[in-house]
């Protein structure tokens, strides 16, 4: 009897313990994996403890060690904080360890996809080693590294990333089982202690989205294929439209620097007698619809005597937010605005004197250069006549559960070789190093450090000073009524042309040989219209004495932002917050007349099918607004969407690298060129002109939304069969949404909003206004309302994850709490949190 | 009478365990009480405490947050409402809890009736 219960004791404690081998360890099955299931569901650790109750508040009080003095955080009822120190030092390891409490698995998974690191979170994955080698080969860790040297060579760079590296790693130290972020308990790993190097992979991560675009390879191609003629009518520098973001013609009184004893490297050396067409598959570029908006208005020109700032940079929609809102106050600095989780400051803001936004500069600051190796043994290559040696880095690159994988990349004196037979190989008889202004040393956090604190015109000047990359457009407002703007950024002095093509790696006059001073950047102050805006377009008139190049110039909002501004009225906050949200779709009114008139051919009969019929009748009544209820903007959208493909199909060929002109060019070419040979479709026998080609692009739109109806109808309930929708109104059609992250569609959030890009309100599918905010800097005290898609929280499981996420959704702003104290914070406090340090007590 | 304070016993215990240790020492309360009470049914006494522990956990959780996450977390796990996810998670501890009991109440000799003691008068 005995050894039978003993059979039956081994018997179930072995399920048992085998029960919670399985349950406390990930399991994959086929494609999936999934977290250790038994600590996933466990409602006192797993994700269920992550649920936030929705009247939570953050602790009373809180022990951190290394502070020298008492801080007080004050959270207003949407969770942002508003810290008060006694110092400098106190101040940033307050921002680093409040900001990790709400946002810490995010800035830690930024600063690892910044640095080729994803493979060691998620495992094994062909995409993934792509995406991670990369980053590397792109210099990510290189150039942050160099970041880095820069903010440590500086006293007050270091103490801020020092101390706010400090502060995250106390939040890390205090992390629990049940209060681990939901998403490490998801992937089942944890985070790992933050240090200063991560704080500058976050701003090479920015400049990344902001400034790693360039099309040198494919205007490479297009100069063989095309010849000078047509890569001119195709990809001008400078398209004839718009308003330029400084119109100060014959007042760039400077000496500026002259490169006429370097011979020019461009282009007539790129095209070689026997045309060879470059093949690689680029990486991903910064998205072409990352762009924003700035303006500023005087005080002669607002209802309340005092200047308006307005800012709103568009942006890839994620959640959690890019962005964590913050008021920051300590003796001798007391600012508000939005943080880039993982880097001290504040980025985009005001204090009690000056407000600033920023717009991307969208300068050509990215060469590629064609390097020539002596063998395969890549050891030296060739440069002005000698073979000089290379400089060979081993990359690790550690995978979830699996061995290492080592990537060998060869630095020059351009940058790394990202690109040659190991990687991206489809060209593999040659090898591109890659120049980027980011690579170099820098301290753009001295820049946010000096204008947190700055008091005016001259004080937000000589903050800029040390700010390089990503360049931006910086508006500024000040409370004793002055407004400007600088084009502030590391500009390379190039050379006509210079910057558009892939360059010869083997010349040092390839190179970039001066920077233009800071003093000669575009700038200006008070300017006659009182007011000055910047939307991305061509920054300067003709008469600024340096060669401007950029990828492409936007073309639309800002022409709809200063006629709105232009109007003669008095403008108040309430006009500030309809021109963030204007949905006006100029490049519709400039192009659909043209396209119906190409459209309908009163000569000949046309047999039109009865939703053609009714799309061009809703299309002739549309207003170009692009709001979330219009039809007509969808008929017209998905015209747009449909006709590039088929007006471009030349330059979508197999292998070969190209890109497409910009939809102000396009649109122009249509109307004054509309025999353009490259219009024909190549895989019809007939040869086509602007004309078929908008009808075709037409009839396949119509189609697209007929079956858009079909699947997006009421789904079948009971005793109901599903029904198609009868309309696609803009709104749902364009079919917005906010991604996590992890990219996991079960945590996307679908929004219904109206806009798109090239319109003010430049919310397009996963990309828009980050952070709308609009700044009156008004004598008795400066005033703010403020909106953005997300929330202050990162978890998933708090009501704050995106309770400013609905209010940004229906265009509302709010004010923002900007007290000089807690005490006069009262009565819109929700929570006050006290940090001290043992020590002290 | 024993079965139900086993389940009471077991949740008490795996509910104060839980704060200190991980998940599994939901095992440990479960094994522990399974052993002292060895009652008619320790399969379904582990199973029971530890499902209702979590089940009210959940409910207190789930209560006072009007956040979605739950909904999120079983839309990933391809269930289509979060209460097939509440039941997924007790189910989950039950077993273990159910197990854990059985194995406790195993490994205790049966009890043999003392027959000098009268059965009315019986302590447990």
């Amino acid at each position: 009897m005995e050894s039978r219960r003993a059979l039956k004791f081994i018997l179930s404690l072995g399920i048992t313990l085998t029960l919670i081998y399985f349950l406390d360890n990930r399991l994959t099955i086929g494609a999936v994996t999934t977290p250790p299931l038994g600590r996933f569901v466990d409602p006192f650790h797993g994700f269920w403890a992550n649920l936030e109750a929705d009247d939570a508040r953050p602790p009373e009080e809180l022990n951190i060690p290394g502070l020298k003095d008492k801080v007080t955080v004050v959270f207003d009822s949407l969770m942002i904080p508003h810290i008060f120190a006694a110092n400098d030092e106190d101040l940033y390891l307050a921002q680093g360890y409040i900001t990790a409490m709400h946002r810490l698995w995010q800035m830690e998974f930024q600063t690892h996809a910044a640095a080729g690191r994803v493979s060691e979170i998620i495992g094994k994955s062909e995409q993934i080693q792509n995406y991670d080698r990369g980053q590397r080969r792109l210099g990510m860790v290189y150039g942050a590294q160099k970041a880095l040297e820069g903010m440590q060579s500086d006293s007050t760079t270091r103490m801020m990333i020092n101390k706010y590296t400090e502060g995250i790693n106390h939040y890390i130290e205090s992390l629990t089982d049940a209060s681990l972020p939901f998403e490490y308990k998801l992937l089942n790993y944890r985070p790992e202690p933050w240090t200063p190097l991560k704080c500058a992979l976050l701003l090479k991560s920015m400049a990344q989205s902001l400034n790693m675009r360039d099309k040198d390879m494919e205007m490479s191609n297009a100069l063989k294929l095309f010849g000078p003629e047509i890569v001119n009518l195709l990809y001008p520098d400078q398209e004839p439209v718009g308003d330029p973001i400084v119109d100060n013609p014959g007042n760039w009184k400077f000496n500026p620097v002259k490169l006429d004893t370097v011979p020019l490297s461009v282009p007539q050396q790129m095209i070689p007698a026997k045309p060879e067409l470059i093949r690689t598959r680029r990486l991903p570029a910064a998205d072409v619809n990352t762009g924003s908006n700035n303006w500023v208005v005087a005080g002669s020109k607002t209802t309340t005597g005092s200047p308006i700032l307005c800012g709103d940079p568009h942006l890839g929609l994620n959640l959690p937010s890019l962005w964590y809102t913050i008021q920051l106050h300590a003796p001798g600095v007391n600012t508000m605005g939005v943080s880039l989780p993982g880097s001290p400051g504040v980025i985009i803001g005001f204090n009690d004197s000056i407000a600033w936004s920023v717009t991307n500069a969208q300068r050509d600051l990215v060469d590629w250069y064609q390097i020539q190796f002596e063998n395969s043994s890549k050891e030296r290559y060739m440069l002005d006549g000698k073979w000089v040696a290379t400089e060979k880095v081993v990359e690790e690159f550690k995978i979830r559960d699996q061995p290492s994988f080592y990537d060998t990349i060869v630095y020059t004196k351009w940058g790394p070789v990202t690109y040659d037979e190991k990687y991206h190989a489809e060209d593999n008889k040659k090898h591109y190093a890659f120049r980027w202004i980011a690579h170099d040393r820098s301290i753009e956090l001295l820049t946010f450090y000096k204008l947190n604190r700055a008091r005016n015109h001259a004080e937000y000047m000589a903050a800029l000073n040390s700010y390089s990359s990503p360049a931006q457009n910086f508006v500024f407002a000040s409370v004793s009524g002055d407004i400007a703007m600088r084009v502030q950024g590391k500009f390379p002095v190039r050379r006509p042309n210079e910057g558009k093509f892939v360059l010869d790696g083997s010349k040092s006059s390839s190179g970039w040989h001066a920077f233009i001073p800071n003093d000669q950047n575009i700038a200006y102050k008070n300017p006659e219209r009182a007011f000055i805006s910047s939307a991305n377009q061509y920054p300067v008139d003709a008469t600024y004495p340096y060669y401007i190049t950029a990828v492409s110039w936007e073309a639309y909002r800002n022409r709809r932002i200063n006629k709105i501004l232009s109007q003669p009225n008095k403008l108040a906050v309430a006009d500030m917050m309809s021109l963030q949200n204007d949905n006006y779709n100029l490049k519709a009114e400039e192009s659909l007349p043209v396209f119906l008139n190409y459209l309908i051919d009163t000569t000949a009969v046309q047999n039109f099918t009865a939703e053609e019929k009714a799309a061009i009748d809703i299309l002739k009544a549309w207003d170009y607004y692009n709001n979330k209820d219009s039809e007509g903007a969808s008929y017209y959208e998905a015209w747009w969407d449909n006709l590039m493909p088929l007006l471009w199909d030349e330059l979508e060929k197999e292998g070969i690298t190209l890109s497409k002109p910009s939809t102000f060019t396009t649109i122009r070419l249509l109307k004054e060129v509309p025999a353009l040979s490259l219009f024909d479709i190549q895989s019809t026998p007939e040869k086509e002109t602007a004309r078929e080609v908008v009808r075709k692009a037409f009839a396949l739109a119509v189609t697209d939304i007929e079956d858009w109806k079909k699947t997006h109808g009421t789904p079948a309930a009971e005793g109901q069969a599903a029904s198609a929708a009868t309309d696609a109104h803009w709104g749902a059609y364009k079919d917005s949404y906010m991604e996590h992250l992890t990219r996991i569609k079960a945590f996307r959030i679908p929004v219904e909003t109206g806009g798109n890009h090239d319109i003010v309100n430049a919310h397009s599918q996963t990309h828009g206004p980050s952070w709308r905010m609009i700044v009156s800097l008004e004598r008795t005290g400066v005033k703010t309302w403020a909106s953005y898609p997300g929330g202050q929280s990162g978890n998933m499981g708090s009501v704050h994850y995106s309770d400013i996420l609905k209010r940004w959704v229906k265009g509302e702003y709010i004010q923002l709490l900007f007290a000089p104290s807690p005490e006069k914070s009262a009565g819109q406090t929700y929570a006050t949190t006290t940090l001290t340090s043992e020590e002290e007590l | 009478m024993r079965f139900l304070l086993q389940i009471i016993a077991t949740a008490i215990a795996a509910f104060i365990l839980e704060i200190f240790l991980p998940w599994y020492s939901i095992a440990i309360a479960a094994f522990v009480f399974g052993f002292v009470f060895k009652s008619r049914a320790n399969f379904l006494a582990g199973f029971l405490a530890i499902a209702i522990l979590w089940a009210i956990k959940i409910w207190i959780l789930t209560g006072t947050s009007s956040s979605d996450l739950p909904a999120r977390v079983a839309q990933l796990f391809t269930l289509p409402k979060s209460e097939y996810l509440l039941l997924i998670s007790i189910i989950i501890g039950g077993f273990v809890g159910g197990f854990a009991a059985l194995t406790g109440a195993i490994l205790r000799p049966k009890r043999r009736e003392p027959y000098y003691i009268p059965r009315t008068n019986r302590l447990y």
